[in-house]
This record gives structure tokens, C-alpha cells and sequence, in this order.
């Protein structure tokens, strides 16, 4: 049997800077997942940052999971891997004052 | 507060389905009989009433099944889209899990297609399947469905959900007689608004205006789900089962038949409730290239307020007469 995934785009062409979330996803029919965080153009990135991966039991209290997406400043791909992660899944973290990127966020999720 | 538009134009009466010309040899009595029997005996199926061919039969707990996010147009880059589609959120499969009591789950199996938008006024989620059609008759399409807001207060939040609703992007096909049009039935319900109870079902058949994308002149783009041009379905008042708290879910269940070769509404059902498809109508206008024999069925739900706005969806069944 083809193990099921799908690919969901939470994110596209936003701009994050300050304090940022992606909206919650829930995946609990999957077993393992990989967020994918493009920069789409070039932004402004003044100290190495990351977007922390986030897992809830009800979609509106968060954790963090360990796993960390670092961010570029020009455009590129990075990715972070979880599994066991429950039912939902999400980014989140800070950029500094002045920073600010635009992105496209993928979750590619896999039964 | 929106200033809404209100078109209190009368809608044209209904023409019979024309008889099609080409069809193709319809079931015998007794093939009808053996498919009513199969159906009634699935009692995943015998919960819907299908045309005589079922095109898809759509249960989530098998995956997305081809729903997936929508997007405007864009040329060259995705600045040019308008604004308004930029943040349409995309579905996810849901086992409706609630903080005080877990699961809910779907009406049979454990998962249901979910939208959710933002947590914002107007924030929409939107989920679409797109097909084309073979034959010009008539179509149906049923989904058994609920609608919640997030739980995000212990509060009735009985306004979070400003609407949902169920819609086809429709065209003819490139030989058909002109005028070749392309028709968007559109039907919602208007749960609520800027905070006050609606309960009512609506319809739309103003167009929006089409607005080029990118400079090419390939791409026009037109937002349908705007919130100007909805107009009440006649008697179209219904209180659904909303139910005592945010964490309590029922299920509903809705049909809407359509015909291909008029264009107009055919049935439009709401658990005990059967409204007049005379009094509705569609977005009508000519055709666009690259879109001919499109059967694009599609659904989203509307936040009213700073709370999540959920619809999920257990199942769905798009069927036609004969052929198509």
C-alpha cells in the first residue's frame, strides 16, 4: 500500500518580522512531517534566526517541540523534520527589531 | 461596518432542463433498480440521494480526494494577485478535536476535510476540486457538513462563524452555441454579521468586476466571494443546531441540484428544509478562454470576528443524470 502524504502550503508570500506564527495545522493522521521555509525575495536579517517548531493538544496552547527552521535572508530553502508530534503542528518565533522576510512556508506531511 | 448592496431584481423563472439531444443510453428500469439497491445497502451512501451516476463519492477519511487550497490568479509574480486572494487558508484533514473533550471525530470514520480561516473579520478558508464535465444535463452535488467557530472562549461564540457556503465554477464547452457563458452558482449561509445573528441562506448573482492580472492580457482575475451583491433565498430563514457550547458539533446535511444545459438551479435542500430553486439564480457571464467544460465545485467558510472560523465536511457526492 502507497503511504498517503500531502503537501499544504500554511504560508504564501507573507512578510514576517517581529514576533510571528504560522496558523495552526492539524496532521494527525501523519506520521512524520517536514516544514519547508522559502525566502521568496531579499530581506533584512541582521543575526541568525530560527522558526521553532510548535505542537498543541487543542490547536490554541503551544509547545516547543526541539526542532528548529533556520531563516536566510536571501532567497532559499530550509527545512526542519518532526514525527511523533501528536495531532497539530505550527512555527513560531521572534525576528529583531528592523528584521523582516518574505516567505512561502510549506508542510509536507507523510502517513 | 461594510455598507452593503442590497439587488432586489427579480429572478428569472426557472426553465425545465432541456431533454438532452446526445445523451447516451440511459440506465434500464432495472439498472436503476440494482443501483438503488447497492446504494441503500453502503449505509455510507444511503445517507445521500444521488443523480443516477455518481461522479465521485468523496469520504475524508481516505484523504483530501483532490480538495485542495485556491488561489487568485497571478502573472509573474504572486504580487499581482488580488488582494483579497492572497491569504485564502487551505484544508487540512481534521478529527475535530476539542480541548475539553477530545475527538469528535467524523459522522463515520475519524477524519473530516476542515477549513479554518484566520483569526480575523472577513479571514477566509476555501477548499476546491476541479473537474470538467462530459455532458451537458443535470448535476447534483450533497455534502454532510458542520460549522464551528474555534473554542477559544468559554462562551456560546455563537457569532464566530460569519458564513459558509457551497458554489460551482462552471463553463460550456468550446462547440456549445453561443451565448458560451461561464455561470457560478454561489449559495452561503449568512450565520452572522459584525456580531448579530443572521441565520438566513443567501445567493449571489452580481459579478464582480474582472480586473487584468500581470500586463500580459492573459490573465483576468475577479474575487466572487466578495461581500457585496449576496441577496436573501426566498423563505430562506433557517436556524440550524447550533447546539448549548463551542465544543458541540452536529451534523447537516445539504443538496444542490444544478443543470448544466440551462444553467440554473435545480434543487437547494437543508436538512428538513426544501427551497424554491426559482428564486435563485447564478453569476452569468461570457465565457474565458481556457476554461471550457470547467466543473469546479468548491466551499469555504467566513470569520465574523477575532475567532477562527471552522466548516468541516464528512463526505461528499457529486452525481449526474446519465452521463457527464
Amino acid at each position: 500500500m502507497i503511504r498517503r502524504s500531502h503537501t499544504a502550503v500554511v504560508e504564501r508570500n507573507v512578510r514576517w518580522s517581529g514576533t510571528f506564527a504560522t496558523e495552526p495545522y492539524e496532521a494527525a493522521w501523519a506520521s512524520e512531517a517536514a516544514f519547508f521555509i522559502r525566502t521568496l525575495k531579499p530581506g533584512t536579517l541582521r543575526a541568525e534566526a530560527a522558526a521553532r517548531v510548535q505542537i498543541s493538544p487543542d490547536g490554541m496552547r503551544w509547545a516547543d517541540e526541539g526542532t528548529a527552521v533556520p531563516l536566510l535572508a536571501e532567497p532559499g530553502v530550509t527545512f526542519g523534520r518532526v514525527s511523533r508530534f501528536g495531532g497539530w503542528l505550527r512555527l513560531a518565533g521572534e525576528l529583531g527589531p528592523g528584521d523582516a522576510l518574505t516567505v512561502i512556508v510549506y508542510l509536507v506531511l507523510k502517513e | 461596518m461594510r455598507k452593503r448592496r442590497t439587488l432586489p431584481r427579480p429572478v428569472r423563472p426557472v426553465r425545465a432542463p432541456a431533454p438532452p439531444a446526445d445523451r447516451l443510453a440511459a440506465d434500464s428500469p432495472a439498472t436503476l433498480s440494482l443501483k438503488a439497491a447497492v446504494a441503500s445497502s453502503d449505509p455510507r451512501l444511503s445517507r445521500f440521494s444521488p443523480l443516477s451516476r455518481i461522479l465521485f463519492f468523496d469520504d475524508f477519511d481516505d484523504g483530501f480526494n483532490g480538495w485542495g487550497g485556491h488561489i487568485g490568479n497571478y502573472e509573474g509574480s504572486l504580487d499581482t494577485m488580488l488582494p483579497a486572494y492572497r491569504d485564502l487558508r487551505p484544508p487540512m484533514l481534521s478529527t475535530i478535536p476539542m480541548w475539553d473533550t477530545g475527538s469528535v471525530g467524523a459522522l463515520d470514520g475519524t477524519y473530516a476535510l476542515k477549513l479554518a480561516t484566520r483569526p480575523a473579520a472577513g479571514s477566509l478558508a476555501v477548499a476546491i476540486k476541479r473537474l470538467t464535465w462530459r455532458y451537458a444535463g443535470p448535476i447534483q452535488i450533497e455534502f454532510i457538513f458542520t460549522f464551528k467557530p474555534e473554542a477559544s472562549a468559554l462562551e456560546l461564540l455563537e457569532t464566530g462563524v460569519r458564513a459558509f457556503g457551497f458554489a460551482f465554477d462552471l463553463q460550456a464547452g468550446d462547440r456549445d452555441p453561443a451565448p458560451r457563458e461561464r455561470v457560478m452558482p454561489h449559495l452561503r449561509y449568512l450565520n452572522a454579521l459584525d456580531g448579530r445573528r443572521m441565520e438566513k441562506w443567501q445567493f449571489k448573482r452580481a459579478v464582480e468586476p474582472l480586473r487584468d492580472v500581470g500586463g500580459s492580457g492573459k490573465t483576468r482575475s475577479h474575487f466572487h466571494l466578495a461581500p457585496s451583491g449576496w441577496e436573501d433565498v426566498p423563505d430562506g430563514g433557517q436556524q440550524l443546531c447550533y447546539n448549548e457550547i463551542a465544543t458541540k458539533h452536529n451534523w447537516y446535511y445539504v443538496k444542490i441540484g444544478f443543470d448544466l444545459a440551462s444553467m440554473v438551479f435545480t434543487a437547494f435542500r437543508c436538512n428538513d428544509r426544501e427551497f424554491d430553486p426559482a428564486g435563485i439564480a447564478p453569476m452569468r457571464f461570457p465565457a474565458m478562454p481556457n476554461l471550457s467544460c470547467m466543473l469546479n465545485p468548491f466551499v469555504w467558510v467566513e470569520a465574523d470576528g477575532d475567532t477562527r472560523a471552522f466548516l468541516y465536511i464528512d463526505s461528499i457526492v457529486l452525481s449526474a443524470d446519465v452521463d457527464a
